[in-house]
């Protein structure tokens, strides 16, 4: 169900884009040249092919940013988490349970992001410097997928298992198919911003993947995996999801820079009821990753269980909440996992003796004058 | 959804598992007795806070040992909070570890099963350990030699003479990561289970270096008092592996490979059996040819050396040193190998994997000559070593006349394999490939050799694996060093280095390696015939960023760079003099006749070998002194020396942190980050800092989250006055070119090298080319790792709210609907 370019060009309703608007009109010869004030997030007369002169900087240099964190999966070595997970007594079989359906939430998790991004997003976003970011991340979503491939080989896991949880696990395939629906209106090939109700619905798509999928559960995810690491167990594992939460870091903040900067162009989208909606999705998207938790970890294992996870998904809801400007949907809570600090936030200096230093970043900008 | 609900947190109702299966009901103020006790006497430490965090990591049917582990969990996530939380850390882990310990002991003395239930008489408190510790010393060392792990001469040593000098208290003196890197890989253990604790660890290893003394019980204590107050400490291997029946004891060799599949099937076979014991390797590899070179056994033409470095890098992986450390190896190649442009690209993530060394270090070997090329922006001729046979064994003029001669030959067509490229070109590949994969290093080969005390002996062909090792190399030869490092923030005495004290830690820790030599365990016959013949040593330093703070000097001020040249010139005054003592007292090593100390030439005279084969502006090094050099110079002559090379600067990124100070010469990485090894990941907060803000009255919760906020930089934060920004500044703040000129002056008084880590804020290709420009100038024989910043961080994620620091635009907006009309519904 591509939209192909003679879909584009054909369609002639007047709330469609013009083709030009999605980059694939017939080249105009004679039109003026594109200034900055041209430019805008959505619904752009300007030509999107033009990627300067730059309007929005901030997605530049996520671009770049997103280029210099450039990893592979196959950098890190898997012999230890293969070891473990060999070994009888390594993790208990609740812990065991929790990882294979952690992973099997990822694995297709991040393929669903990235035909979001390429099926839906992509269409819709008229600016040619938030494009080239989409077409970076939509390589990192690439990247991900192929972490999840590597660690189901690398441990030998069943893949037939894993790949199918987004249908098989009642409490993956319910995330699944609410955020699906979001782009389910969208990548229908006569869907056009343009209206309030379009761009709204557009948003409503941005929000659901960049905050909900990338910004909320993908976190309660980091935190599981994470939460076996700092214990020093599955090491690889661990080390392949900071590495994964570095780049998402940078494709939520991007999608919350998108949906503020539409905001900013457009206010009349963001009126009080269209507010209390978007809380309503988040909490919605709490509800189901909270239910997810339980099923994940019917019992408790040491310093993890379902109420933690609960909590801390409350904890990430109300700082999303706080980055759209949006009221907080739940009293105040504490982060209860003050550990992260030490798994995420804080800076790390590596022996290399005994791990790889990864802090190294691309050097094809160097200015040698 | 109401704050009730995450109320203080309480004992949970859950029920624990023993080892044998039985399950009991969690005894809660046991649990709050064992915290009370590790937060006594520790300043500003709360054990509600850590009983707080306990209680909801707990659940049913949890095993013994993860009630053990929960506390440790609970109070380590504090330390970010307060350092104190890092003993209290330490302390929890101590009560599991000696719980483990006797348990097992006394189970193997009553030759019962190891799996015996822990009860609480095999659990003795610190008041009830004062007691017990002699005792327990004796049926560890007898249990140790009954499994084969201890060396049965270690019994015959008089037990209770030197378990009486154990000092069980200095078990408290731990910081967390400290004792977890001794728990997770130096305890000896019977199947997992650890049964020698700290002190017994300590005395363990002074006994295995006594071992060949005249007063073996005198000489243990002697050197168990250095390691145990943590005055000095031996290098890894030797804190793995001596008193066990393999001691292999020595840190670092460097080979080099010669030019035949032979020879460099051998090297992979030596490189597996001297990793396999915990050393690290040096390679060179500048002798094998490269590629397009002819075969003539097979008239083909070769594939050059990077295939073989792709075998070197997985054998490195294959021997991990019996799962206690990664294999490690660096490969070194010279600058004119024709080879050299793919070998700056073996650690690039992107290309041919079968043309990649993910997990083997590399470092550039470079002459004198192409820096001068580089500064000329001159040509650049490279090489295949089969055709050039000589030039890696020249240097100084030596090397650059036959250098230039050989390029003639090139250009008159007699040498078939050679390119010729824009030398400005190659030293700007080397930055940005150092700077984007940290590989290879750049180490500089004429200081090494022009300044070896063992000219006269060979030729240094390669640093090794941490670039503080310059010894010469050969076919016959494997170079051997035994490390150990004083530690300087334990010889303060208020703002000032305790001269004496200094100088008694030197003369028993060089006598502690110089045993070394002797009791050493060699699984290649090269590496023993070198060692007994040179007897090289490497005495190096670590806290040297307290110091530092403790005299208020800033890294990048003349006060510091001042102290470098001064701190380490006591250092290796001692050394020296130690050396030379024990040459009088044991004999001179074999090849001394004819070494530089021979000829009255100590590493402060050799610099002007240096300055010698420099051209004018090519050598900027200071020179002065402070201390009777004449007349230790005249007492080595006379006594001559006991080791060929007595002084090295490692890394020590493991020994420091057993001892709890900042590793090797280091400008402190940040006052609060992770510190990430194969333990896994510790929090480290700047003590000394912390310390300093609270005498400022600015320590609290709010700072504590403003440099996590700041990824444990001072700058940014107003209300710290600007004189504590200055002596805390972090190693991304400070110009690398300070950490050079305290490596200059350093490098003085070094008859070997040191790890010298630099560091680069912003990325700019010009700073890198001036930085290491620089770094020759100042006569370094060696660099070591380039370090850079990850280009993002991550959204910090503990912090009360979002920080914003990834977001560029604003979340608020005025609603508008547009239309101007202020009772318009969708606006309410």
């Amino acid at each position: 169900m591509t939209p192909s370019a003679s879909d584009a060009t054909t369609t002639d309703t007047t709330d469609t884009y013009p083709a030009g608007a999605i980059g694939l009109g017939t080249i105009d010869r004679g039109a003026a040249r594109v200034t900055v004030d041209d430019k805008s997030m959505i619904n752009a007369r300007a030509d999107v092919n033009q990627l300067l002169p730059l309007k929005y900087h901030w997605a530049w240099e996520k671009y770049l940013a997103g280029c210099a964190n450039h990893w592979m999966p196959t950098e890190v070595g898997m012999h230890a988490d293969l070891a473990l997970w060999k070994s009888e007594d390594g993790l208990t079989g609740d812990e065991r349970l929790m990882l294979q359906r952690n992973l099997g939430f990822f694995a297709t998790a991040e393929s669903l992001v990235a035909n979001n991004l390429v099926l839906a997003v992509y269409r819709h976003i008229t600016n040619p410097e938030c494009r080239q970011y989409l077409l970076r991340q939509a390589f990192e979503e690439a990247v991900h997928t192929h972490a999840f491939q590597y660690i189901c080989e690398s441990l030998g896991l069943d893949e037939g298992e894993l790949f199918n949880m987004y249908r098989e696990v009642p409490s993956i395939a319910d995330k699944d198919a609410w955020a699906l629906r979001y782009t389910q209106h969208l990548q229908d090939s006569s869907f056009a911003t343009g209206t309030v109700a379009r761009d709204q619905e557009f948003l409503r798509d941005l929000i659901a993947f960049y905050v909900v999928v990338e910004g909320m559960w993908f976190y309660t995810g980091f935190a599981q995996v994470l939460s076996l690491g700092r214990r020093n167990k599955m090491v690889g594992i661990a080390e392949q999801y900071q590495y994964i939460l570095r780049d998402e870091s940078v494709h939520l903040n991007f999608g919350i820079d998108c949906v503020n900067q539409i905001k900013r162009e457009n206010p009349q989208l963001w009126g009080s009821a269209f507010q209390r909606e978007v809380r309503e999705m988040l909490a919605e998207g709490c509800e189901l990753e909270i239910a997810y938790a339980r099923d994940t970890m019917p019992r408790g294992m040491l310093g993890l269980n379902a109420e933690l996870c609960e909590q801390y998904m409350r904890f990430i809801t109300n700082r999303r909440c706080v980055q759209l400007g949006l009221d907080l949907v739940f009293d105040d809570v504490g982060n209860p996992f003050p550990w992260m600090s030490e798994a995420v936030d804080l800076a790390k200096e590596k022996n290399f003796f005994e791990t790889r230093v990864t802090d190294y970043r691309s050097g094809t900008g160097l200015d040698w004058n | 959804m109401t704050e009730t609900l995450y109320a203080a947190p309480s004992p949970p109702e859950v029920s624990i598992v023993d080892a044998g299966g039985a399950r009991y009901p969690l005894d809660a103020s046991r649990v709050r007795a064992v915290v009370e006790q590790a937060c006594r006497d520790v300043d500003g430490v709360d054990p509600a806070a850590v009983l707080d965090a306990c209680w909801p990591c707990l659940y049913d049917g949890m095993s013994a040992a993860e009630l053990d582990e929960a506390l440790v969990m609970s109070a380590r996530t504090l330390i970010e909070t307060e350092p104190g939380y890092s003993r209290v850390t330490a302390r929890l882990l101590l009560d599991t570890l000696r719980g483990e310990a006797l348990s097992y002991l006394a189970a193997a003395v009553a030759g019962g099963s190891t799996a015996e239930r822990p009860g609480a008489s095999h659990r003795p408190d610190q008041e009830q350990m004062r007691e017990r510790y002699p005792g327990y010393f004796t049926a560890f060392v007898h249990r140790a030699v009954e499994l084969g792990q201890l060396d049965p001469a270690m019994a015959r040593f008089d037990l209770a003479r030197v378990g009486a000098a154990l000092v069980p208290d200095r078990d408290l003196s731990f910081e967390f990561l400290g004792l977890r890197t001794l728990y997770d890989r130096y305890l000896l253990h019977d199947g997992g289970i650890r049964y020698e604790l700290p002190q017994a660890f300590f005395m363990r290893v002074a006994m295995g270096l006594a071992l060949r003394e005249d007063d073996p019980d005198r000489r243990a204590v002697e050197f168990y008092e250095l390691l145990s107050t943590f005055r000095f400490m031996a290098s890894t291997p030797t804190l793995f592996n001596a008193g066990t029946t393999r001691p292999q004891l020595s840190s670092c060799f460097l080979t080099t490979v010669d030019d035949s599949l032979d020879a460099i099937f051998r090297s992979y076979r030596n490189n597996a059996l001297l990793a396999k014991y915990s050393g690290g390797l040096g390679n060179d590899w500048t002798p094998v040819r490269g590629l397009g070179a002819h075969i003539a056994g097979t008239n083909g033409k070769s594939q050059g050396v990077v295939p073989f470095l792709k075998i070197a890098n997985d054998t490195a992986i294959a021997v991990n040193q019996g799962g206690k450390r990664k294999g490690a190896a660096c490969a070194y190649l010279e600058t004119w190998h024709i080879d050299i442009e793919e070998f700056l690209e073996l650690r690039k993530n992107t290309g041919d994997e079968r043309r990649r060394t993910h997990d083997m270090n590399t470092a550039n070997w470079v002459p004198d000559e192409f820096l001068r090329r580089v500064v000329t922006d001159g040509e650049w001729t490279l090489f295949s070593p089969d055709e050039v046979p000589d030039l890696h064994e020249l240097y100084g003029h030596a090397f650059a006349e036959r250098y230039r001669a050989y390029e003639h030959a090139a250009r008159r067509g007699e040498i078939r394999v050679h390119r010729t490229v824009r030398a400005v070109d190659l030293w700007r590949r080397m930055l940005t490939m150092l700077f984007e994969t940290g590989h290879p290093w750049i180490t500089f080969k004429d200081p090494c050799n022009l300044r070896s005390p063992q000219r006269h002996a060979g030729v240094v062909h390669s640093s090794n694996l941490c670039t503080e090792i310059t010894l010469n190399t050969s076919a016959e030869e494997v170079a051997v060093c035994n490390l150990g490092s004083v530690n300087l923030a334990a010889h303060l005495s208020g703002a000032r280095i305790d001269d004496r004290l200094l100088e008694s830690t030197v003369r028993t820790a060089v006598r502690m390696l110089d045993n070394v030599i002797d009791i050493n365990f060699y699984t290649v016959d090269e590496a023993r015939a070198a060692n007994l013949r040179h007897r090289p040593i490497g005495l190096g330093v670590m806290g040297y960023a307290e110091t530092l703070f403790a005299i208020g000097a800033p890294v990048d001020s003349e006060q510091a760079v001042e102290f470098a040249d001064r701190s380490m010139e006591l250092v290796s005054y001692h050394a020296i003099d130690a050396s030379s003592r024990l040459a009088a007292e044991r004999g001179r090593y074999e090849s001394y006749e004819g070494s530089l100390w021979s000829e009255g030439i100590l590493p402060i005279d050799s610099l002007r070998l240096l300055a010698g084969s420099r051209e004018d502006g090519e050598c900027d090094v200071d020179t002065s002194t402070t201390l009777a050099w004449q007349a230790l110079r005249e007492r080595v002559r006379q006594r001559g020396m006991r080791n060929s090379t007595v002084l090295a600067v490692a890394p020590t990124a493991t020994i420091a942190n057993i001892c709890g100070v900042s590793p090797s010469v280091e400008p402190v990485f940040r006052n609060l980050y992770v510190k990430s090894n194969m333990s896994g990941e510790f929090t480290v907060i700047n003590p000394c800092l912390v310390e300093d803000l609270k005498r400022h009255g600015l320590w609290d919760e709010e700072i504590a989250a403003e440099l996590k906020r700041q990824d444990g930089s001072l700058a940014t934060i107003d209300r710290v006055p600007e004189q504590l920004k200055r002596l805390y500044a972090t190693a991304f703040e400070i110009d690398s070119r300070w950490l050079v000129e305290a490596a200059s002056r350093r490098q003085k008084w070094i008859d070997q090298a040191q790890s010298l880590n630099l560091y680069i804020d912003t990325p700019s290709g010009r700073a890198l080319d001036e930085l290491y420009r620089h770094a020759w100038r100042k006569g370094l024989k060696t660099t070591y790792y380039l370090r850079t910043r990850a280009a993002t961080r991550v959204e910090k994620s503990t912090l009360d709210r979002a920080d914003g620091a990834l977001n560029a635009v604003p979340a608020t907006v005025t609603y508008s609907c547009g239309t101007g009309d202020e009772d318009c519904e969708a606006c309410q």
